[in-house]
């Protein structure tokens, strides 16, 4: 678990600190090129179905499955990014309207409550799949569709949908080839975007796509390997079609026993798979990762950790020292309210006093500047003067 | 026009053939030629208007100053001049060489430890006590030295309270060093009955010691204060750099009313959180643009469990539980709209919590209450309960429909948050004192001078190593794509980065640092807005084989016909020639 204790200053551990500093007093050229290493701070998910159509309601009840599953251990939607490529709750043939299950006995409702897909439909291509792992977006892009990593994040990729050696079938007209996924891959740990990273693929020869990954810092697992198929898990008579595949079945198998305080490993859930049951081999890439995989939780992907520091004391004498500043800024923010409202009531008087002169003029400047505000003043004097010329060439021509 | 050459030639028209008649009486027409030829040529013309129209647009981006700053930087990492001096303002022995060099000793025990921005420092020590005055250590220039005269300032600093302590050092320090004031670290040791340590909220600290020629605890008294303080900080939580690669900072502060039903608080943020605020957003503004913005938010329980501690009489969350006491399904924190995608979001929560819970305490592992009920978790933000009062008296009628948080509670709360900031950017909230006579004074901006000095080298040096490896890998990247179009922003954007660089870093020799800290921000910003350009996607790069298949098409078929027919036709010409030159020849001998 990557709860911490609690942060607290051992008088031992500074002396430590010092004793160690005069010993190593003597170097002095130091190497600013390698980093410290960094602390694991937040967990993100990327969940993307790729097909269409009614027929693969599995790959996106896989999904959805999948996002209920980290939302339950943790991880809050400003940090998972889903991307569905269709519409199974909303489709005409759904017996159950706004429904979706992974499961003929028709428990649990994916699609019940607080689901916020990112991309849907088809916003899901290739192309906004690597933007949103390389981050290279258009300006305009609001925030929830970015993946907002940093150097200390871990990031769960889940992707499912029809795949083949070496590619995933992107909406029935893309592929998504490994090269370009190892591509992406390699931008990202280039610019720091993750501290390690999950990839989960359920497609047929699903291990055919982390092939090329060489990026340090990942661990892969895909539900069969080069010329095997991956199967569906039930097919439910009411529904129609065939609502989950085996191996996310059993990944949310492995997850119902679990909750946000356990801690599991990742080697658990790896060697849960069972290839009789899965009709085929779930194979996992393993060495490109650092640790070894009895040793991380799956909390530290699946679920979300927050490192707490308590906060020993506010900054003391703060507001001492802001005493005499703040009453004076505080009289000022006033009277600028005063002159706020005054104004607010200004106007409102102003449209009651119907009578005078003074009222037409008003009326008459307000006219001109809401006519000539915007324009800049040279502009303004040329129209004047271009008036008075005309204005007096119109006389000499009449009289 | 085939007809006509052979019955003019009266030769057979297939060339190919074997030419019995090898002979001809006219000279071979040179239309056929002229056209299929010229056709030939018209194309090889074209060619290069063709590759010219089609080449990709690569603006040239300077990898060689990228790569030679970078690896300048990494050879020669960026040091600050400090410059550390001594004052003695009560009569002190003749100081020795030994007494500066194991100040300087001291010091660069603290410069091992790996982090960027230290200081190149040089020690001074001046005594100057009124009769004599004499100096000792080097400075950088002459200039920076300690002008004597400040004799009298133990008469006027004694009997005055720290704060005006601070003022009249301050004013001596502008004084007497002339232009060095901003970069320039002082002591200042006087003789006294009570030992203590002062330090300041300038850039200064006093000390008043009872045995002045005890020179080793002074010496490491005051290699303390360099080291330590000035130059490393404190101790604090760590190197964290909660800025975004835009340069942005946004605060986000919400208040969050666990359970409506129970009780609403609003609060008067704006008022309040702008005047206290605004200094410290200011005193930030070389390592971060920092804007503001506060939310009241309802219906947003806590995620963690609570339970009753008798020895409290309170409901306590334990620090370990802490994790998961932010609710991210229930609390919507994250809908700034000022936000932009690249900048950074600091959430800052004031947690009401419901009647059920209430009052609500954190407590420690010692099984003591938190002194501040706050927490932090880096690079996010931080949290701090506030229990409304009355609740502990189980008086649930007293509320109105909706109450005001009191201004005066909110200050307080808002004091924590400066803690949390301070924490948030690596330094510590309060000071950890190496001994109980340390005293340290605190800023109305909520950071020392000293303190944003550090601040700023660390974010200086950061920002710049950082904007020199993205510039790297922006320029490996476009050199492994060699079809990659690279547009004319890119280019400006990577220049105006590199200028931005080279001019940080002469600001970092030439000492000015709050300069420095914004041409390096400029830097950071423009070398990601460069790597990050929405056009440098890998799979819309046209490579040889997409060119090819575009236009083979149109050319090839084509040009293999005009290849052919040119080919053949000067084949043609040159046996026609030939033959025809044969009969002239024979004709000459005949004759």
């Amino acid at each position: 678990m990557a709860s911490e204790k609690s942060w607290s200053r051992n008088p031992m551990g500074l002396q430590l600190h010092r004793i160690l500093s005069v010993f190593f007093s003597l170097s002095i050229v130091l190497p600013l090129s390698s980093p410290s290493p960094t602390m694991h701070n937040n967990n993100w998910a990327v969940l993307v179905c790729t097909s269409r159509f009614w027929f693969n309601y599995r790959h996106m009840a896989n999904t959805l499955s999948l996002y209920r599953t980290v939302k339950r251990l943790g991880i809050p939607d400003e940090r998972i990014i889903l991307m569905l490529a269709d519409d199974m709750a909303c489709n005409a043939r759904n017996n159950y309207p706004a429904q979706v299950f992974n499961n003929e006995n028709h428990q649990l409702n994916l699609y019940g409550d607080n689901v916020e897909v990112d991309y849907r439909g088809y916003q899901v291509t290739v192309e906004n799949f690597l933007r949103v792992l390389t981050g290279r977006h258009e300006a305009s892009v609001p925030r929830s569709k970015r993946l907002l990593s940093d150097e200390g994040s871990h990031i769960l990729l889940y992707m499912t949908g029809h795949g083949g050696n070496e590619f995933l079938k992107f909406q029935d007209t893309e592929e998504l080839q490994s090269h370009d996924l190892a591509d992406a891959v390699k931008q990202m740990k280039e610019k720091n975007r993750f501290k390690e990273l999950l990839i989960m693929v359920d497609t047929c020869q699903a291990a055919t796509l982390f092939s090329q990954l060489q990026s340090p810092g990942v661990v892969a697992i895909g539900s069969s390997m080069k010329g095997e198929n991956s199967y569906s898990h039930h097919l439910d008579p009411d529904v129609g079609v065939s609502v989950v595949d085996r191996f996310t079945f059993y990944t949310l198998a492995f997850f119902e026993r679990l909750d946000m305080y356990s801690n599991a490993s990742l080697n658990s859930l790896f060697t849960s798979y069972d290839p009789t049951l899965l009709m085929s081999t779930a194979y996992y890439r393993m060495d490109l990762y650092e640790r070894p995989l009895n040793t991380v939780p799956v909390t530290n992907f699946f679920g979300s950790v927050m490192k707490t520091i308590p906060t020993d004391s506010a900054y003391p004498g703060f507001l001492v020292a802001r005493a005499s500043e703040y009453t004076t800024t505080s009289a000022e923010t006033e009277t600028a309210r005063a002159v706020l409202e005054d104004e607010a009531d200004h106007s409102k008087t102003h449209t009651q006093s119907e009578k005078g002169l003074q009222h037409i003029l008003d009326e008459w400047l307000k006219l001109l500047e809401g006519k000539f505000g915007e324009k800049d003043p040279d502009m303004l004097v040329a129209y004047g003067l271009g008036s008075m010329v005309l204005l007096a060439i119109s006389t000499w021509l009449s009289s | 026009m085939a007809d006509d050459t052979s019955a003019a030639a009266g030769t057979s028209t297939d060339s190919g053939a074997g030419t019995e008649s090898n002979l001809r009486t006219t000279k071979p027409g040179t239309k056929r030629l002229f056209l299929t030829v010229s056709v030939l040529i018209s194309f090889l013309l074209g060619a290069p208007f063709l590759l010219k129209s089609t080449e990709i647009h690569r603006s040239p981006l300077p990898s060689a100053s990228i790569s030679s700053l970078s690896d300048h930087l990494q050879s020669n990492p960026p040091s600050f001049p400090c410059h550390f001096q001594v004052i003695f303002l009560s009569p002190f022995k003749q100081p020795d060489s030994s007494f500066s060099l194991s100040i300087g000793e001291k010091i660069s025990a603290q410069l091992s430890k790996e982090s960027c921005g230290n200081c190149k420092f040089t020690v001074s020590v001046t005594v100057d006590s009124g009769s004599s005055c004499r100096h000792e250590g080097d400075a950088d220039s002459a200039a920076c030295l300690w002008e004597c005269g400040g004799g009298e300032l133990v008469d006027a600093i004694a009997g005055r309270d720290d704060q005006e302590i601070d003022e009249l050092l301050q004013s001596a320090v502008n004084e007497r060093t002339g232009v060095c004031a901003g970069r320039v670290y002082s002591v200042f040791v006087m003789e006294g009955k009570s030992e203590r340590v002062v330090v300041g909220k300038y850039r200064h600290a006093w000390m008043v010691v009872k045995e002045l020629d005890d020179s080793t605890s002074v010496s490491s008294m005051i290699g303390t204060l360099f080291g330590d303080y000035f130059m490393g900080g404190g101790f604090g939580t760590g190197e964290y750099i909660p800025v975004g690669s835009d340069g942005n900072v946004v605060l986000s502060f919400s208040l969050l009313n666990s359970n409506p039903s129970d009780w609403i608080y609003d609060w008067d943020f704006q008022r309040t959180g702008e005047g206290l605020l605004g200094p410290v957003l200011e005193a930030l503004a070389p390592v971060a643009n920092i804007t503001m913005e506060s939310q009241v938010l309802y219906h947003a329980p806590k995620s963690s469990i609570s339970f009753w501690d008798e020895k409290l009489e309170a409901y306590v969350v334990n620090t370990r539980d802490l994790p998961f006491f932010v609710n991210s399904n229930e609390w919507h924190l994250d809908t700034s709209l000022s936000a932009s995608g690249r900048s950074k979001v600091l959430q800052f929560v004031v947690y009401v919590p419901s009647a059920s819970e209430c009052p609500l305490y954190i407590r420690t592992p010692e099984g003591e209450m938190s002194k501040t009920n706050a927490f932090i978790s880096p690079m996010w933000g931080g949290v701090a309960i506030w229990n409304p009062p009355g609740c502990s008296m189980q008086s649930q009628g007293i509320h109105s429909a909706r109450d005001v948080l009191p201004p005066q509670e909110l200050e307080k709360i808002i004091e924590i948050f400066i803690g949390q900031l301070r924490l948030l950017f690596g330094l510590n909230s309060n000071y950890v004192k190496p001994s109980p006579k340390f005293k340290f004074l605190a800023s109305e901006k909520g950071f020392t001078n000293w303190e944003l000095d550090l601040l700023y080298r660390q974010h200086t040096c950061f920002n710049l190593l950082s904007s020199l490896s993205t510039l790297q890998s922006l320029s490996t990247l476009v050199e492994s794509l060699p079809r990659m179009i690279v547009m004319d922003e890119i280019g400006k954007q990577v220049e105006l980065s590199l200028e931005a660089a080279n001019l940080a870093e002469r600001n970092i020799s030439l000492g000015i640092n709050n300069a420095s800290a914004l041409s390096s921000i400029r830097a950071r910003a423009l070398a990601e807005d460069a790597f990050f350009h929405p056009s440098i996607m890998s799979i819309s790069y046209s490579s040889m084989e997409h060119y090819f298949a575009i236009y083979m098409p149109f050319f090839a078929p084509v040009s293999l016909h005009v290849l052919l027919a040119a080919v053949k036709e000067v084949k043609r010409y040159y046996a026609e020639r030939s033959k025809y030159l044969a009969f002239r020849a024979s004709k000459v001998k005949s004759s």
